[in-house]
């Protein structure tokens, strides 16, 4: 047990250093009142924690990111199915793909505040924007790299194209698509809170931006805390999906005794 | 060990060959797989490359032919070809008489790299089932098949467990076991036992020929182990390259039932296995 103790006692010496810097050069007042101390940060978020508006504008930011995340699976493994399956499909969409994976969603964030308005549709679908294409591009990836052995032997059981899509490729692409999905997951939250924050859409980063705006930066600081707190537990939640999902594969294989 | 041949499906199978070709079925002599003038090629025009030209052999009904010649011969193209993967070029491969032109029903294929072509996500019994779920068996019925398979290769205790938990010898009894799940007449291998060390070698040769027996299975194995070959086989198909043609078929007249310690050193044996092996070292 002395393995995963050391680990835990290190990650909290980590924190506490970080809490301690935090509230010397706070007190230092080295970035004047727009750092205002960890202990004041802690003490304002406790009391955000007990009102309403803080825990329907943290549901909007989860019920978003979250959408946008399962639409985004679904879709993107759909397509990247089609995609990597049919050279037509491909060569009609990989150019488009290929040129659109680099966009960063908030390039098109204006254009989306025009069009859909500071909403929840607007942010989620700056979100889906975001994390779409890197799971079809991971999805195609995936598709490609099936053994060209475990087809033939599908195929030499006579089983047929859509089977073998569904029981044979979808299978061996899931390696990638789980590390597309532990990618989009924080990179969703993420979104969701730049989609607020710069186009006003529900949620913790409309929030942040008021609290800006008002000169409440202890409350500001809080949300942030929360928000990383929030980003870490998605990472956790796509890394146990992961391995509950890819527990057969190399990379999570237990020995047997 | 009562895996049978469902009878409804024999008959099925004959019946359909029958509308399609009615003379074939009724001549007794028609071999169960026919191969004539066979020839692969990859690719067009000027940068045709031959793989295989002009093949001919034929395999009869419960009988092992084995394949043998040189690495990169084109051995495991000609399997492609009889297993309905890629359509031959010109020339012909058919089963019962009737020409190959997709995986045929009556056939199973089992593969060298056993880690590829078993599923690393699915139990051993799911990976046996994988193939038959098309065939909208009754359950009990795929059960069955399932567990009389898994006892014909000594595997019934695993079951529930990843073929990457065994060893190699044994996820390759895996693909030998969802190959008689599967029902086929019918038994290719592609140098099946090439990655197994020699004892488990020995022990999948025997389990083979006991397969042969039990089940009346016709089996063609390719393999470059000639001594492989003369053991297993009622004859030899020696092969040459480059592009594969038949170099002779080699008549194997080893009394059964054959034994790894007997069978191996009888004269005969070891006149035969000399007369391949200079087939095949013979300067081309």
């Amino acid at each position: 047990m002395k393995g995963s103790i050391r680990p835990l006692t290190f990650s909290a010496l980590g924190i506490a250093a970080v809490l301690v810097i935090w509230q010397v050069l706070a007190e230092a007042k080295v970035a004047g009142n727009a750092l205002p101390p960890a202990t004041t940060v802690f003490s304002t978020l406790a009391t955000i924690l007990g009102t309403a508006t803080f825990w329907s504008s943290l549901g909007a930011t989860i019920g978003i990111a979250l959408l946008a995340l399962a639409l985004s699976a679904v879709a993107g493994v759909i397509l990247g199915l089609l995609v990597g399956t049919f050279e037509t499909v491909r060569f009609a969409t990989l150019a488009v793909l290929e040129f659109l994976k680099p966009v960063p969603p908030i390039v098109i964030l204006p254009l989306a505040v025009l069009v859909l308005g500071p909403t929840g549709e607007m942010s989620l679908f700056l979100v889906v924007f975001g994390c779409l294409l890197p799971i079809v591009m991971q999805t195609v990836d995936g598709v490609q790299s099936t053994d060209p052995v475990a087809r033939d032997t599908a195929r030499s059981y006579g089983m047929r194209e859509p089977e073998i899509l569904a029981r044979v490729v979808l299978p061996s692409a899931m390696p990638y698509i789980g590390t597309a999905m532990r990618v989009a997951a924080p990179a969703a939250l993420v979104v969701t809170v730049v989609a607020g924050l710069l186009g006003g859409g529900p949620g913790l980063g409309q929030s942040i931006y008021q609290a800006q705006a008002a000169g409440d930066y202890a409350s500001l600081y809080g949300m942030v805390i929360v928000l990383g707190v929030l980003g870490l537990l998605f990472q956790g939640a796509t890394r146990l999906a992961e391995r509950r999902v890819l527990h057969w594969h190399e990379s999570y294989r237990e020995v047997m005794p | 060990m009562s895996i049978r041949q469902a009878p409804s499906l024999s008959t099925r199978n004959r019946k359909s060959a029958m509308a399609q070709q009615p003379e074939t079925r009724i001549n007794a002599t028609t071999p169960r797989l026919d191969v004539a003038h066979l020839a692969k090629s990859y690719g067009s025009g000027e940068k045709s490359h031959a793989v295989i030209e002009d093949l001919t052999f034929t395999v009869d009904a419960g009988e092992v032919v084995c394949i043998v010649g040189p690495s990169g011969v084109g051995k495991t193209t000609l399997l492609k070809c009889l297993a309905g993967l890629h359509p031959a070029s010109s020339g012909r491969a058919a089963i019962d008489g009737r020409p190959i032109s997709g995986p045929p029903r009556e056939m199973a294929l089992v593969f060298q790299d056993y880690n590829r072509s078993l599923m690393p996500w699915l139990t051993v019994r799911k990976n046996l089932v994988l193939p038959l779920r098309h065939l909208k068996l009754p359950a009990a019925e795929l059960k069955e098949r399932c567990d009389s398979a898994l006892a014909a290769v000594g595997l019934s205790h695993a079951d529930n467990q990843y073929s990457w938990q065994l060893s190699g010898g044994m996820q390759q009894r895996v693909a030998i076991a969802r190959a008689l799940a599967y029902r086929p007449e019918i038994l290719i291998m592609d140098e099946p036992f090439a990655s197994v060390d020699a004892q488990t070698r020995f022990d999948l040769e025997d389990l083979c020929l006991k397969i042969r027996k039990d089940f009346n299975m016709t089996i063609l194995v390719v393999t470059h182990d000639i001594d492989e070959a003369v053991y297993l086989a009622d004859r030899v198909v020696v092969l040459g390259s480059k592009p594969a043609r038949v170099l002779k078929i080699v008549g194997v007249d080893l009394p059964a039932p054959r034994d790894q310690i007997t069978t191996r050193s009888l004269p005969e044996f070891a006149r035969q296995r000399t007369e391949v092996l200079s087939l095949i070292k013979r300067p081309v």
